[in-house]
């Protein structure tokens, strides 16, 4: 089998980086079904802040509501539990099950476990990033490739539209649409690529430059390959190494500006967790419950030191490849 | 060559017209306006109709297009909603807030990333190598707004040794000479830093690669076969090459200069032009609004051409 | 535009230390001055301010409430309305005006000004000034806030440099308030722009002002210092020699400031914080109840919630007491009606809606709504009962309520999805009629007039009635309590108004919040209510 030995070649620096990306990738999209509910308001006033690692009973009751108590016991048919310092006793009929709930990552303001918004947050964040680098790839792959190969006035054009969207100040314009008109997240994922996607086209299309002359693009024109079939045969495969680089950092950034947006109350909505607005509803509370700010945002800077160290990883690639040429 | 900046400078003006007109549509057709802010149910609504008329927002947009585009192009970029003074004269104040933050952000970005990389270098693969590796990685992929909330947290709320928030101290603001400067100099060590940090990160991890590559350059090969010691190779040879693509990655952050600063204004009550543009964009003020766009567009086009000189004076390839 | 003269001063009183023995400016008739400690002269007080003010005439643009607190500190009103709005409509106190009487048959109201009344400049302050002030109140083409509250007053008479005649009308309870709504401006220095150049002048470099403070600087966007007026003619002069506002557009900062004695005023701590800052040992925390409250706006208009049953239904099912308590933490009181329960026309008599699912169940059913395909969400004529309910994006108390609602309603099978807007959006869409339901907070002013919020909206002008509801009973029990010139006579008529009101449940009463300002305990004096919090800020000064 030729994986063990091709993967073995690749650098450790790309190995960790995509280590990285796929276990936070896998957390994502498997994590919300194994975690708890992250949308479960059980009850603010008594599971609000709990800290990390913290335990406590949490009382269906019969009408569907719950209460978290910090002690329950028996008492005679129905229950005595203890919460915010006072007892309660609560009769067997309005109980429809007790049971002790473990919060691994404490709650959060409203009493939410802190774990499963995490879990839900990274599919957001990571989601709303990775759709956006695929926008951005998207749009910016097929104007450079046009563009390059095209060349001429085609290129022209799309040269002067990609310097328009240079020029546009993308932060303010980010700022502005967000703030007026509170994007849903697929428009949200919709801006977020085309402000993204001029990089990638100029990136493609001087891959598509250099390379249109190499001697097996002439050869394949020579024996009459269209131009489609040579982007695809030849063009892409062989930009490869230095787009995937340029995707890795591109992805860090992509979530970098999601993280921030979200922060300022202008990405993705709450009651919605995304790493970003959690780190800004943790903020309210940063004097109490400090990790509640702490812990997102060390998830997305360790989401982008994975991307950046798989982009390393890959440019260590692309010098060894080219050595070896 | 001048030929070629002229050209480059008429894109640049149509370029600000295209997107100063996108965004007054854009302003156009959000919902609400300046007169939907004022939401006080005292407010009969017979006033919201008369602050509409006032600001011609009853016009059609094509008309109020027309008038702005009018007075714009004629420099008068009209009176701020919110503000009832200048639009020029509200950016003029915060402008500056923002460009001397950035800046110095920038410079300490630049900087200390050339300086990290060149500490990196004297021993690659060493162990200062690796460390300052590991926190360049850190530091770049912090998001500003965690750097920011963590030095206020630390050095202001606990350890109380820089001031929290603003410009100038209470006493700060009437003192003149050397101690408003020395004041004025403590208030920017935590909002420079937050800003400086996260790139500091990113420009040694890219010079140190860049260096590296350049170290197997024949021209390199070349000096050291003369003699040259490795550094002094770097220094003298690779290092003015390497800078190339520095000087293009400063002019394409010109726009951060003007726009970059946003989250730690925010976070400092820093005055400056983000939290002046977020407000005029929730308030619905298009004058502030547009005249800010224009001014942070222009900021983008004139970075990239000022980057595209300085490259084409520098590399003489690129001038032909 | 700060004057050398004055920057010189604000220093010197900067380097005068606190607790400075005061110095003989004390007026003879100041009784709390014969008390045991006696205030002391000195100091300054640093309040926070979220947003710096944008202007400092009041007849420039609306301004917000803490403007409004500012321009009453640098100038004078004819009256100071007393927060004693409970038993009767607010009594007042003397100001720029020393006394006051109406003519027999109250068509007439004349002030006696004070003679020894001036502005900053020196220039007397004359009834001149009041009447110029009228005139820019009444102009349509400014169309400054106050216009429609002068609607009765159809002339400012000089009698003579002292006195002021307003002529009115009609007869109505509240002829003093609005006589006395609005500031007075100087007319010998504004009166001289131009009309049409009000709205692009900038006031604050033309600034006379004629109240206990003056402006000592102004760094825009960051800090706004005032000073003792030195010259200032009523009484009593100010304690303190500064009181600064720094511009903090965060509350977390504002409140970190306070604890850690930067700050020494806050005026609006969030419930959620206010046993953090209690214990901490510098800062009190005193409350009262505002006038700010909150409620379901349930679009009366879309067919979901036009039958009363259907809005009755909800409000049972919604357990309001719970949730104002959790959300509030114990700082906010259950509303129950359109009018304040601190308020002199409160109807105590209310038919309280109780938390009762079972009840708010068989209304539902009553309506028509079953659960027909057995989803757990009940539905009429095949569409499911489900709406969006939207609340301000930034508030996150409003979000906490907003997923408590949610979870109430859904057990009596309604679906509801929370949808934060953006505040001008939402604001757009409820004055468009655009939406279903939103959780709205309304500040209430201190007269009573149930017309803009609660008569049926006209075609013709707009309204606040978002809701949309009509009730023409209602209607014209608000227009009879309208004519009606004795409070004690109107009070019947709005009687009847809240009751037939609470039994449309046209919206859901939520909330009355208590507000929490945070006060340096050192401070001494300070008198914080609900007609403001910096109501006699003259009186206050620090304790040795």
């Amino acid at each position: 089998m030729s994986a063990p030995g091709w993967l073995a070649s690749w650098p450790p620096r790309l190995r960790v980086g995509l280590a990285a990306l796929l276990l936070l990738a896998l957390a994502a999209v498997a994590g919300p079904w194994l975690a708890a509910d992250p949308t479960a308001v059980l009850d603010p006033a008594a599971a609000r802040l709990l800290p990390p690692g913290a335990s406590r009973v949490v009382v269906t009751r019969s009408d569907g509501s719950s209460v978290v108590a910090s002690a329950a016991a028996r008492s005679g048919d129905g229950w005595r539990i203890t919460r915010l310092g006072t007892t309660e006793e609560l009769p067997a009929a309005s109980v429809a099950q007790v049971g002790r709930r473990f919060f691994p990552l404490g709650t959060d303001i409203v009493g939410r476990d802190v774990l499963a918004r995490l879990l839900s947050g990274a599919r957001v964040s990571l989601g709303v990033g990775t759709l956006a680098l695929v926008v951005a790839l998207a749009v910016g792959v097929s104007a450079g490739v046009a563009a390059g190969w095209a060349g001429g006035v085609v290129d022209g054009v799309l040269m002067r539209i990609v310097d328009a969207f240079l020029a546009v100040p993308m932060l303010f314009l980010l700022l502005f649409l967000a703030a007026v008109f509170r994007p849903s997240l697929a428009w949200l994922v919709a801006i977020l690529g085309f402000s993204s996607w001029m990089g990638v086209a100029r990136l493609v299309r001087g891959q598509v430059l250099s390379l249109k002359s190499r001697e097996y693009v002439l050869a394949a024109r020579a024996m009459g390959a269209g131009p489609l079939r040579i982007a695809a045969a030849h063009l892409i495969p062989n930009a490869l190494t230095p787009l995937a680089q340029d995707a890795a950092l591109r992805l860090g950034d992509l979530i970098l500006i999601e993280a921030s947006l979200s922060f300022l109350g202008l990405g993705v909505q709450p009651p919605a967790a995304s790493w970003g607005n959690m780190v800004a509803e943790g903020q309210e509370v940063l004097a109490d419950a400090w990790w509640l700010t702490f812990l997102p945002a060390v998830l997305v800077a360790l989401t982008v030191i994975g991307a950046a160290l798989a982009a390393d990883g890959l440019q260590q690639l692309a010098r060894a490849d080219e050595r070896t040429r | 060559m001048v030929a070629w900046t002229l050209r480059r400078l008429a894109i640049g003006v149509l370029l600000v017209w295209l997107v100063a007109s996108a965004t007054f549509v854009m302003v156009g057709l959000a919902p609400g306006d300046a007169a939907t802010r004022l939401s006080d149910p005292r407010i009969p609504a017979a006033a919201r109709e008369r602050w509409r008329r006032e600001f011609g927002l009853d016009r059609p947009l094509p008309v109020r297009y027309a008038a702005w585009l009018g007075a714009a192009a004629s420099g008068d970029l009209g009176i701020s909603w919110t503000f009832h003074r200048k639009v020029t004269a509200v950016l003029g104040e915060v402008l500056p807030n923002t460009l001397l933050l950035t800046s110095l952000g920038l410079a300490l970005e630049l900087g200390g990333g050339v300086v990290l990389a060149l500490v990196q270098l004297r021993r690659p693969h060493g162990k200062a190598d690796r460390l300052i590796t590991l926190f360049s990685l850190t530091a770049y992929a912090l998001p500003t707004f965690g750097v920011a909330l963590g030095l206020v947290s630390l050095f202001a709320y606990r350890l109380g040794i820089f001031p929290p928030s603003h410009v100038h101290s209470l006493a700060g603001e009437s003192a003149t000479g050397w101690p408003r400067v020395a004041d004025l100099l403590q208030h920017l060590v935590l909002p420079v830093t937050a800003i400086g940090v996260t790139g500091v990160g990113g420009v040694a991890r890219y010079l140190r690669g860049s260096l590296l590559d350049e170290r197997t350059e024949h021209y390199v090969l070349a000096a050291r076969a003369r003699g040259c010691s490795e550094r002094r190779a770097l220094l003298a040879h690779a290092l003015p090459n390497s800078l190339l693509p520095l000087i293009t990655m400063t002019g394409m952050s010109l726009p951060f200069l003007v726009s970059g600063s946003l989250v730690v204004e925010v976070v400092f009550s820093w005055p400056g032009m983000g939290q002046v543009m977020y407000n005029a964009a929730l308030g619905r003020d298009v004058p502030l609004l547009l005249g800010g766009t224009i001014v942070a567009t222009v900021a983008v086009v004139v970075g990239n051409l000022l980057a595209d000189v300085a490259y084409a004076a520098v590399d003489p390839r690129v001038r032909a | 535009m700060v004057n050398a003269r004055w920057r010189g001063r604000a220093l010197l009183a900067l380097l005068l230390p606190l607790g400075l023995a005061a110095c003989g400016a004390k007026p003879p008739d100041e009784p709390r001055a014969a008390r045991a400690e006696g205030p002391r002269q000195g100091g300054q007080v640093v309040a926070a301010l979220y947003q710096d003010i944008t202007t400092l005439n009041e007849y420039q643009s609306v301004n917000e409430t803490n403007e409004i607190a500012i321009i009453d500190l640098l100038f004078p009103s004819l009256m100071v309305e007393q927060p004693d709005y409970q038993l009767h409509p607010p009594s007042f106190a003397p100001r720029l005006a020393s006394s006051w009487e109406f003519s027999a048959d109250n068509r007439t109201l004349t002030f006696h000004l004070r003679p020894d009344a001036h502005w900053s400049d020196g220039t007397p302050i004359t009834a001149e000034d009041v009447r110029f002030t009228f005139t820019i109140q009444k102009n349509p083409n400014l169309g400054a806030f106050g216009l429609e509250i002068k609607d009765y007053i159809t002339d400012v008479e000089v009698v003579d440099p002292h006195t002021a005649r307003f002529h009115f009308s009609r007869v109505y309870p509240y002829q003093m308030m609005d006589a006395n709504d609005g500031h007075i401006i100087p007319a010998h220095a504004w009166g001289k722009i131009p009309l049409d150049a009000w709205r692009s002048t900038d006031f604050e470099s033309v600034l006379v002002t004629g109240g206990p403070f003056r402006v000592a600087s102004h760094v825009r966007q960051q800090t706004l210092a005032l000073e003792r007026d030195p010259l200032y003619w009523g009484s009593p002069r100010p304690y303190l020699d500064r009181l600064v506002f720094r511009i903090l557009p965060d509350t977390a900062s504002q409140l970190a400031q306070l604890v850690a004695g930067q700050v020494h005023l806050v005026q609006s701590i969030p419930p959620q914080e206010a046993e953090r800052i209690r214990k901490s040992p510098d800062v009190e925390v005193v409350e009262f109840p505002s006038r700010q409250w909150g409620f379901i706006a349930w679009n009366n208009r879309r067919p979901m919630f036009a039958d009363r049953r259907v809005r009755r239904a909800l409000s049972l099912a919604i357990n309001r007491k719970s949730i104002v308590d959790t959300v509030y933490r114990g700082f906010a009181r259950l509303a129950n009606g359109p009018v304040l329960s601190t308020m002199w026309a409160y109807n105590p008599n209310l038919p309280q809606l109780p938390f009762d699912p079972k009840a708010a169940a068989e209304l539902l059913a009553q309506a028509g709504y079953r659960d027909t395909d057995g989803d757990g969400v009940l539905d009429r004529h095949g569409k499911p009962f489900a709406f969006d309910l939207l609340y301000p994006s930034t508030n996150s108390m409003r979000q906490e309520m907003a997923l408590l609602i949610q979870a109430d309603l859904a057990r009596v099978g309604i679906r509801v999805h929370p949808r934060p807007v953006e505040f001008t959006s939402m604001i757009a869409r409820q004055e468009a009629g655009d939406y279903e339901a939103s959780i709205t907070a309304w500040d209430e002013a201190t007269k009573i007039d149930l017309t803009a919020e609660w008569s049926t909206p006209s075609s013709t002008q707009g309204t606040n009635n978002i809701v949309g509801y009509s009730n023409p009973e209602v209607d014209r029990l608000i227009a009879a309590a309208r004519e009606e010139s004795d409070y004690t006579h109107a009070r019947v008529f709005l009687d009847q108004a809240q009751q037939l009101i609470v039994e449309d449940q046209p919206v859901t009463f939520l909330f009355e919040s208590t507000q929490l300002v945070g006060v340096n305990r050192h401070i001494r004096g300070a008198d914080i209510n609900s007609a403001g919090v910096l109501f006699n800020v003259e009186e206050w000064y620090w304790a040795p």
